[in-house]
């Protein structure tokens, strides 16, 4: 039954090449490659490499599920009134209304990006947005709990993660307002239902728009982050700690490159024993605002002339924020 | 690409999704705890792209889909494929770090004897920072039973190892231990060693010290499901 309406749409669409039939050849591919090459990806670096590339997948889909999954509800059933009731006029006093927010959205930071982008598709300002976008991952409970397990003996990096997190959001919430410019950030349009279709046909609408796009950019960052993980050796990290301005740096790209979630970073971070406490922080404070797996997706979400001009700026008030928020507290 | 086929692409992750969350192949990328979150997720995927499937309606608009969906393949062709394993030695070798000695001033002690036995059963982490307090006394004249797998030590001789993943194996590190003795064997093969404390040896290139453990007895056994150590 499912079959033939299958066969029948494919039959109906008028493509010369169908994108479902290039899907049917690279599907016979991989069956191929499964029987017919056995044991030509038994290599170690090829199986560590598939490995962490699937971990990270997998690790960030229910998150990405969520995000997705929240940020269709905002789309479709929560009314564009709601928003401009809830925040501020101003945008100066929105952004901290905004990176207070959150605090309540427990996840990681593949969620908060479809998030960010439905509620500037629903009228929010987007400087707010973007400070609900750098303060959800960093800031949320899970993630403050975590940071305290990894860290049993430094309460303190608790406290300092969350004031130099929520401190960089807030500064590039403020950047945005002062001299941000609309067209930079142009979200891509959403092709709309035809009326009469509903909410619930409009809400699976953007999910499986939004499923695809979002998933694909994921990938993108697993690919990268995988490379990365099984390519630098630990002992060529540790060589570098020891210079105090140079070990923030390279934990800084270091969070960049690898792409860990902000639910796991702490742990990571607190394994980096030969770094100076405010080099992880710079690491635990980068790392959910920008990495490549986020830069990628908000290239999908946002389109690139965004992400070129908000990845750099916000790498450089997280490294700067980090820095300072080390000295005082850490 | 058309709706159809993003339809179908939220098919298969979803269907490759479950397949791995339901048996026992998610162990080996992420935390046994998360199995609940991954099979939400890839039903939810799954969902979406069956009901995709079926309400396709012939003759609506076809919209070109985004290019980048068609990497949503890639996870599904290596999963399929490659399905890989746990990370094992080539790991080890690489993301291994100095043990840091606990911050307690009573030395940890490590427990009576197994029931029924005549030795003490560790996890690596557990003995790999109990070697490093100042007092050592605890282990000293003990018999301690790991369990790991062999991974290759510079300049000869094995390591018992294992993986730890805080959240996912992208944040693995390893934990090894010196073997210091006579062991024969390949790299990955899983062994239960049963020995006795020695004091850590140098690390071969950076010095720093290695927790050490003389074997007396290495057994070969089968790779447990869920390798990594928390």
């Amino acid at each position: 039954m499912e079959e033939s309406r299958v066969l029948d749409e494919a039959q109906v669409t008028g493509h010369r090449v169908r994108s479902t039939d290039v899907l049917v050849v690279l599907l016979l591919l991989v069956v191929a490659a499964r029987f017919l090459l056995p044991g030509a990806f038994d290599a170690p670096v090829v199986q560590a490499w598939s490995t962490v590339f699937v971990a990270v997948c997998l690790q960030a889909l229910p998150f990405l599920v969520l995000g997705v999954l929240l940020s269709a509800a905002i789309s479709t059933l929560v009314p564009a009134s709601f928003f401009a009731r809830a925040l501020p006029r101003r945008p100066a006093l929105a952004v901290p209304v905004a990176g207070a927010a959150g605090l309540v959205l427990p996840g990681c930071e593949c969620a908060s990006v479809p998030v960010a982008g439905s509620l500037v598709r629903r009228g929010i300002t987007p400087a707010a947005a973007l400070a609900f976008l750098l303060s959800a991952p960093a800031i949320n409970p899970v993630v403050l709990v975590a940071t305290a397990v990894a860290f049993p003996d430094a309460p303190a990096v608790v406290v300092a993660r969350f004031v130099a997190s929520l401190a960089v959001a807030l500064v590039m919430g403020w950047l945005w307002t002062a001299f941000g410019r609309g067209e930079w950030l142009r979200l891509p349009t959403r092709h709309e239902h035809p009326p009469g279709d509903g909410r619930a046909a409009a809400f699976l609408g953007v999910v499986q728009h939004d499923l695809v796009h979002a998933g694909g950019f994921l990938v993108v960052g697993g690919l990268t982050a995988a490379a990365l993980n099984v390519l630098v050796p630990r002992a060529w990290l540790d060589a570098l700690a020891a210079e105090p301005v140079l070990a923030v740096l390279v934990l800084a790209a270091l969070a960049v490159l690898l792409a860990i979630c902000s639910e796991a970073d702490a742990f990571v971070a607190a394994g980096l024993t030969s770094f100076s406490l405010t080099a992880r922080l710079a690491f635990l404070v980068v790392g959910p605002a920008v990495d490549v797996k986020l830069v990628a997706l908000q290239a999908g979400t946002f389109r690139s002339r965004f992400a070129v001009r908000f990845a750099p700026v916000t790498f450089g008030v997280a490294v700067a924020s980090a820095s300072l928020v080390g000295w005082w507290l850490l | 690409m058309n709706r159809l086929t993003q339809h179908l692409l939220l098919v298969l992750l979803g269907g490759v999704t479950l397949r791995v969350a339901l048996g026992q192949g998610y162990l080996a990328y992420v935390q046994a705890g998360f199995r609940p979150l991954l099979v939400a997720a890839g039903a939810a995927v799954l969902a979406v792209g069956v009901l995709g499937v079926l309400r396709g309606r012939p003759g609506t608009t076809e919209h070109p889909g985004p290019r980048v969906a068609w990497l949503l393949v890639a996870p599904v062709a290596v999963l399929l494929v490659v399905a890989p394993g746990p990370l094992g030695a080539f790991t080890a070798q690489r993301q291994a770090a100095p043990v840091s000695a606990p911050a307690t001033e009573v030395p940890l002690g490590i427990g009576a004897d197994d029931p029924g036995a005549d030795h003490r059963t560790m996890t690596l982490s557990g003995y790999a920072i109990r070697t490093q307090q100042t007092d050592t006394s605890p282990l000293e004249g003990r018999t301690i039973r790991l369990v790991g797998f062999l991974s290759p030590r510079e300049g000869g001789g094995w390591y018992l190892a294992r993986i730890r993943i805080a959240c996912c194996a992208a944040d693995a590190t390893a934990v090894q231990v010196v073997l210091d003795g006579d062991v024969h064997g390949t790299a990955d093969q899983w062994v239960e060693v049963v020995g006795r404390y020695a004091p850590s040896s140098p690390h071969p290139g950076l010095g720093y010290p290695e927790p050490t453990l003389t074997p007396d007895t290495v057994t070969p056994v089968p790779a447990p499901a869920d390798g990594y150590e928390d």
